[in-house]
């Protein structure tokens, strides 16, 4: 036998991995463009489903725990434009927009609570599922608003509260971490400390990340291709950087998005468009998105999947619906609001991905809560995102 | 719309107006508040300001990323400015709420024309079926100035006599020197894109509104009008305002500029038509268009010919010899301290376009200048601190 040809089987790395997933998204999302001009993200999802554990078992648990670090460098890149969208000075001169964010964030915690414990389900087991429903998918909502060119203040303001509920969904989740610790009777210390350590240090971390995005703005100049690599570098770092010190990449991310604006008082950091290279990871995603889920499964947990989808979807609507007209939204816009903030993806993986990190058996029950409606979220999501800028008059005529 | 083509020649008569009244309409830009490229908020910004009382009119315009102010009628600058200030704050504070910014200026920096989407009204529609990507190129922002006249004849004689002054205009108002991403070297950039339009130019030769309605009457004949505005002229009598309206202006970067513009517009007016001193001159139009570019290149550098002494003469000079010649007139009115510091402005080089490029060379970023356009409009950048809740 020659020693030189590779040995059968062929050993994956994470470049062919990449390769292959991003490969299969483009085809996927091409197809359903295609044949059902649905958004293109509803095609990455679905080529997961057929690639992963539900259909040919090609990318299995092993494989897609290998590509997890995809999946957070794209979420990262997704975070961190969303926390530039996030303008503080907005929210005080329209401070009706942080009420909507806070109302419906609240409505959809407790509805989804309520709904949760009437099923049966353990109150720390529906709180954690209740906290991960308030946020709404960041990646699905730019991406499709990308995909339709959307602007306009339906398109600004889903965005902006998606970036609030995905800070009350964080917070809401850490805190809750210590009521966890406090059930599998971990020391006083950890009950208490973890969370104020998960999330004082990503935003410490994100905060330290955004000071050297804008020193070194300001030192580079306003040139453009000088400061996407730089932010990217700041981007990749920070992702690395809270894995290693076991922080949150999420919020850190977020943090280094929001700081990065916020502080820049000068004007220093440009918006370089991350679009590009976003893209690329985002396709990534979300076919790791639908290779994690297992549509049997979760077929199981149907009814109280479809009760969790329709309890967040009436706390969001009601939220953004009795609040926004005094916000001044367009009259009719409002509920197309509230229909942009439908989809729940791969945020919602990662932080049941977090909670299961600590103690694999809460993980294992809370996914099964989650991820069935993460299921159902994940290809109606995006159709509903759709739908709403396209009403709302604010997608490109020809998208 | 009305039904133009039912409109009969009564219809066209000048409502007289009180002579010398001035009324300026503005055409503004809608940024995002990201990467300060134009936004397209047009509807919701009139929806929301017109849930709130204010002086003037707050219109749409052709593409959904501009709005325009319109003042009432007003005697003279003081009243003007506090009026156009008083709009300009409901306008930043509605703005406010929605996160958008507002901005001067005669052009955007960078915008793609390609990405511009029509206002949907029925006019607007038609231009665009009409027009193709013109109408779309025509997302540029210029200030209209209104002088009221008595009769029809007096507003022939006005345009007549402030065609000459069209360079002026031009050079005092030039912040248009930025277009698609590129120093056009213009200081005036905008009325390039005017053009273009087949109905641009100038008002016929005419002597008398009765020779201007036959006129206008035969190009209605043809088919080629259906209303006065239909012509792109620079500028054009408007018989139901009882105006000559001027068109040439860049919208300037504040409403302070706007304020002295149309103050020097109205006291050359006066003097116009107070001395009479010159009869109109058919070489004013054959002089027309170079002293138009050179307003439009140069800005207060240009060098015209002026018709009625053949003299070369730069307009800056040109301009600070008018203001001395306007002095009393605009004293007359109101408007002498406004006129001082705008001969302060010209004396001393400053401009729209000049300013906008000194900011490119300090921060190098079109983002930027569009953003301080924003800022300097808004009021210095300031938010607005009026923020009670809207009643419902």
């Amino acid at each position: 036998m020659t020693t030189f040809l590779p040995q059968y089987p062929f050993p994956p790395n994470p470049v062919l991995l990449f390769g292959l997933l991003l490969l299969a998204g483009v085809v996927g999302g091409e197809l359903v463009k295609r044949a059902l001009n649905l958004p293109r993200i509803v095609g990455y999802v679905l080529i997961g489903l057929l690639l992963g554990a539900s259909g040919s078992n090609l990318l299995d648990a092993g494989l897609v725990g290998e590509s997890w670090i995809f999946v957070e460098i794209a979420l990262g890149l997704v975070l961190f434009e969303l926390g530039r969208r996030l303008h503080f000075k907005w929210l005080r001169n329209d401070p009706w927009l942080l009420a909507t964010g806070l109302l419906e964030s609240t409505l959809a915690f407790g509805f989804l609570y309520v709904t949760l414990t009437y099923f049966g389900v353990q109150p720390i087991y529906a709180a954690v599922a209740a906290a991960i429903g308030v946020s709404t998918s960041p990646a699905v909502v730019l991406l499709v608003a990308q995909e339709l060119k959307a602007e306009g203040q339906v398109t600004e303001r889903a965005l902006n509260l998606t970036a609030l509920n995905s800070v009350v969904a964080f917070v809401l989740t850490t805190m809750l971490v210590s009521w966890i610790h406090h059930e599998y009777q971990a020391g006083w210390a950890t009950v208490a400390l973890h969370p104020l350590y998960l999330l004082g240090g990503s935003l410490v971390l994100g905060f330290a990340a955004s000071v050297v995005a804008i020193v070194l703005s300001r030192w580079l100049g306003q040139r453009a291709e000088r400061q996407f690599a730089l932010l990217l570098a700041l981007i990749v770092l920070t992702i690395g950087a809270a894995r290693m010190l076991e922080l949150s990449v999420l919020l850190a991310l977020l943090a280094l998005g929001v700081f990065s604006r916020n502080l820049d008082t000068r004007h220093d950091v440009m918006t370089v468009d991350l679009s590009g290279i976003g893209q690329i990871f985002y396709v990534v995603l979300f076919v790791v998105s639908g290779a994690k889920l297992h549509v049997v499964e979760l077929m199981m947990g149907g009814g109280l999947a479809l009760a969790y989808v329709a309890a967040r979807l009436a706390g969001k609507l009601i939220g953004v619906m009795s609040l926004s007209h005094l916000s001044g939204v367009r009259p009719g816009t409002a509920l197309m609001l509230g229909v942009a903030l439908t989809p729940m993806s791969g945020l919602a993986l990662a932080m049941v991905h977090g909670t299961a990190d600590l103690y694999p058996e809460f993980g294992a029950r809370l996914s099964a809560i989650v991820l069935s409606a993460v299921l159902i979220l994940e290809l109606i999501g995006p159709v509903a995102v759709q739908f709403a800028l396209k009403r709302a008059g604010e997608a490109r005529d020809a998208a | 719309m009305s039904n133009m083509s039912a409109m009969s020649v009564d219809e066209l008569a000048f409502t007289p107006s009180k002579g010398l009244t001035v009324g300026v309409e503005i055409e503004l830009q809608i940024l995002n508040s990201r990467d300060y490229d134009l936004a397209r908020d047009a509807a919701d910004l009139i929806g929301l300001i017109e849930k709130a009382p204010h002086p003037g009119a707050v219109k749409p315009e052709i593409t959904e990323s501009m709005v325009e102010l319109n003042s009432s009628i007003q005697p003279g600058h003081d009243p003007l400015l506090t009026e156009l200030r008083a709009i300009r704050d409901v306008v930043v504070q509605a703005a406010s709420r929605l996160n958008v910014r507002i901005a001067g200026g005669g052009s955007h920096p960078f915008h793609t024309w390609a990405d511009r989407r029509i206002y949907p009204t029925e006019r607007f529609q038609h231009l665009l079926s009409l027009y193709g990507y013109l109408a779309k190129q025509f997302t540029i922002f210029g200030q209209h100035v209104h002088v009221g006249c008595p009769d029809g004849d007096v507003a022939i004689y006005l345009a007549h006599i402030l065609s000459r002054y069209v360079p002026h205009f031009i050079a005092l108002s030039a912040s248009s020197p930025y277009q698609q991403g590129e120093d056009t070297s213009y200081a005036s950039s905008r009325l390039n894109t005017v053009s273009a339009f087949p109905l641009s130019g100038q008002i016929p030769f005419v002597h008398s509104w009765k020779e201007f309605l036959d006129y206008f009457l035969k190009m209605r004949g043809y088919g080629i009008v259906e209303s006065m505005k239909d012509f792109y002229w620079d500028i054009r009598p408007k018989p139901e305002y009882g105006t000559v309206e001027i068109r040439v202006f860049d919208t300037p970067l504040t409403v302070e500029h706007s304020a002295a513009l149309a103050a020097y517009t109205q006291s050359l007016a006066r003097y116009i038509l107070t001395d009479r001193p010159f009869a109109p001159l058919r070489d004013v139009y054959t002089l027309y268009n170079y002293n138009r570019f050179q307003a439009c290149r140069y800005g207060l550098d240009g060098r015209i010919v002026d018709a009625y002494t053949q003299r070369h003469v730069t307009l800056k000079e040109d301009i600070l010899e008018t203001l001395a010649v306007i002095t009393p007139h605009a004293a007359a009115l109101g408007n002498g301290l406004a006129l001082a510091k705008l001969a302060a402005d010209v004396e001393a080089g400053r401009s729209g376009a000049n300013q906008l490029r000194e900011i490119f060379r300090e921060r190098k970023s079109l983002n930027d200048i569009a953003r301080v356009q924003s800022d300097l409009w808004m009021g210095a950048g300031k938010p607005a601190n009026a923020k009670e809740a809207p009643k419902t």
